[in-house]
């Protein structure tokens, strides 16, 4: 079909008004958004952490481009977001925005305390970021059928973190990948006031426990129940290993209740060789590394018992949510997809060294340099064959860390009987 | 009539922001509440699991060792603190000043000072100073032997000056004639201290004694911040564990039965301080 002179006039204004709709549909919706967001999370917009600059930038790009909109941030203590959102939703005084660990999304979604994004979210969004995001974790924010929340920093969460320059003492690149091997090792690197291995055995939403049983892969979890054995054999095979761990000397018998952060600044000092970390703290370690050059840092997934792969457990990570009572659902959800917008990904990988939520962006020639080498190390975990992630409903999900913490502290630290003590945490549970 | 309508509106305060919420704590404490979700009443259920609960009696024992460790130590020091101050003059009160310091400042923030004091590496100041005589590092908040001591101290540190200054105002009140006095009777130090100061020194000790007791018993702050109950429940006092039931388990029934509990204890020790300090012949002055 050949077009007429006026009606390629035409077809020229429409390509020309095309062009210029999505900025000028940008402009109407930056005008449309006013007021102010209330965001909780454990950053602060003031810090200097690699992750707090990155949401420092992504504010004031946000604001830049939504004059109207005060992005207020109020930030919380990490193990108290959840219940105290939950707290504020009922007295009606909630953050527009609440940062959470996926862990708790069941249990605070329960209380309705988050509002239904599939209802809020932009159809541009859902179209071109929704997909782009990595199933295994965009789906565990769907409950019951609709999303509730999306998950941010695709990470292997609770990893180890080496030195690469205390294996090559030994001879070796990186841990080995069986605990049979791994043993020895780590009691190799036991070396004057340095101890092989490092484990946070006292935070409320992490047990290196559970961390060390995924080594039986994704099995450990009951299908219907979520629960995991506490005294089935995969348990005392652990408790097994954490016993012959200590025996070897890799394990401290008196560094019994350290938390996550007690471990990073020990091993920033130089106390570790191979430790349990946050991975998206990656670029937080290298920043303090004190007592070695950060260009040693590595990361490596969990051993397994036998034959089975790597382990790789994809959690507890951080997720974001609206507050089903926001007054402002419409400028905090933009706000929300702020964050996920390639340019944003491209950031927090930059800046903070965080694998991007938006698969594309891996395209981009940054993710070839050896700057990016974690991060591609991080992205090859996502996809491991050894990679899992809790059940969408963990029960007792209050408990059940502390839980596996005190009982990972008496193997540690104690004599007793291996099956006494997981079947007194069995029995506190109530398992 | 004039004074109760003076009284009126600083009674109502204290009914509204202390009494109200015991009560309401009370009624909690008589209902099933998890994750702020109220499950309805469930009579003493809450009472009956607690007492059940052989950690919660530990709890309670590891609360009178930090709260009885910690006044052994911290009264006497601030006794005798108290009376230096005193020989001391204007300096004593710059002295005292300074020591004061760590009362005022917020228990989260002496937590963090004294983890990085503690921290068992090369940077923690015991740490370096256990490496100049050649000592390996010391893991005193995570050594089950070790961090019960190590809590007793930062308490002691916390708050001993505090305790200080009222019974350097308790000295200042006791009369110069008796010390006189007993100096021309032939009375020495020790028996001029046992005698005179200790006796009228009643009030001042009842008052810190209490203070305190209600101060360490209640702790929580400090031991959440150092070592989080831990190594192996060894410092979970009856403090932190309402708080790990209550904020962490998010079990509110049964953390306000432990609230009350608590309640109960403080109120016993301190009718048994009264009963004690209440006799002495100071106690009249």
């Amino acid at each position: 079909m050949s077009l007429t002179r006026p009606n390629r006039r035409t077809a020229l204004a429409l390509g020309a008004a095309s062009m210029l709709l999505p900025a000028l549909t940008g402009i109407a919706n930056a005008q449309d958004h006013s007021g102010t967001i209330r965001i909780w999370t454990f950053l602060s917009a003031e810090g200097q952490s690699p992750r707090e600059v990155v949401l420092r930038a992504l504010i004031e790009k946000f604001t830049a481009e939504n004059p109207g909109v005060s992005v207020v941030v109020e930030a919380q203590p990490f193990q108290e977001l959840e219940t105290k959102f939950v707290a504020a939703s009922a007295q009606n005084r909630a953050p527009d925005i609440i940062w959470m660990r996926d862990t708790f999304l069941d249990l605070v979604n329960q209380r309705g305390a988050l509002a239904n994004l599939d209802d809020e979210l932009s159809e541009d969004f859902r179209s071109n970021a929704l997909p782009d995001l990595y199933p295994v974790f965009a789906e565990k924010s769907v409950l019951d059928g609709s999303r509730v929340s999306l998950p941010l920093w695709p990470s292997p969460a609770q990893i180890l973190f080496y030195r690469k320059d205390a294996l090559a003492e030994i001879g070796l690149d990186a841990p080995p990948q069986t605990w049979e091997e791994f043993i020895p090792v780590a009691g190799k690197l036991t070396s004057g006031d340095r101890l092989g291995f490092g484990l946070p055995t006292n935070d409320n939403s992490v047990s290196a426990f559970i961390n060390m049983m995924t080594g039986f892969g994704p099995d450990i979890f009951d299908a219907a129940t979520g629960q995991f054995d506490i005294t089935g054999p995969e348990a005392v095979a652990t408790a097994e290993v954490v016993r012959q761990l200590v025996a070897i000397g890799a394990l401290s018998p008196t560094l019994l209740n350290a938390m996550g952060d007690d471990i990073q600044d020990q091993f920033a000092a130089g106390r570790f060789a191979i430790v349990q970390a946050f991975a998206p703290r990656f670029a937080q370690y290298k920043q303090i590394a004190a007592a070695y050059d950060p260009a040693q840092l590595a990361v490596a997934p969990w051993p397994a018992f036998g034959d089975r792969p790597p382990a790789v457990l994809l959690g507890p990570y951080w997720t974001v949510g609206l507050s089903s009572k926001s007054e402002n659902k419409g400028a905090a959800t933009a706000f929300i997809e702020s964050l996920y917008t390639p340019e944003a990904s491209m950031q927090w990988a930059q800046i903070a060294g965080l694998v991007p939520d938006r698969r594309s962006v891996q395209a981009d020639p940054f993710f070839a340099t050896p700057e990016a080498a974690s991060i591609r190390v991080f992205s090859d975990l996502l996809d491991a064959p050894g990679a899992l992630t809790f059940p969408p409903k963990l029960p007792d999900i209050t408990k059940v860390f502390p839980v596996m913490n005190t009982a990972l502290q008496e193997l540690i630290g104690t004599d007793e009987a291996i099956d006494a003590i997981l079947s007194r945490a069995k029995a506190t549970l109530g398992w | 009539m004039v004074g109760s309508a003076l009284v009126g509106p600083a009674l109502l305060l204290v009914i509204a922001i202390n009494v109200l919420p015991a009560f309401y704590g009370f009624y909690l404490s008589l209902r099933e509440v998890f994750f702020f979700g109220d499950e309805g009443f469930v009579g003493l259920d809450n009472y009956i699991a607690l007492f059940a609960d052989p950690f919660a009696w530990q709890a309670i024992g590891r609360s009178l060792v930090f709260t009885f460790g910690s006044l052994l130590v911290a009264v006497p020091l601030a006794l005798v603190s108290a009376m230096g101050i005193r020989k001391l003059g204007r300096w004593g009160t710059v002295l005292l000043t300074v020591l004061l310091v760590p009362w005022a400042m917020s228990p989260i923030v002496v937590a963090l000072l004294w983890k990085w004091i503690l921290v068992p590496s090369p940077g923690g100041l015991v740490g370096s100073m256990f490496a100049a005589f050649g000592v390996p590092p010391k893991d005193l908040l995570t050594d089950p032997m070790l961090a019960m001591p190590t809590l007793i101290i930062v308490g002691v540190w916390r708050n001993f000056a505090f305790a200080a200054i009222i019974l350097t105002g308790g000295l200042g009140q006791i009369p110069k004639d008796l010390y006189k006095a007993a100096a021309v009777d032939g009375l020495g130090a020790w028996e001029t201290f046992r005698k005179i100061t200790l006796p009228l020194l009643a009030p001042s000790l009842l008052i810190v004694i209490s203070m305190l007791t209600i101060s360490y018993f209640n702790e929580v702050q400090t031991i959440i911040g150092l070592t989080g109950g831990g190594p192996i429940r060894h410092t979970t006092t009856l403090g932190y564990l309402l708080y790990h039931t209550g904020f962490v388990e998010m079990d509110q029934g049964r953390g306000n039965a432990i609230a009350i509990v608590m309640f109960m204890i403080n109120m016993l020790l301190i009718a048994l301080y009264i009963r004690i300090l209440g006799k002495q012949p100071g106690s009249a002055a």
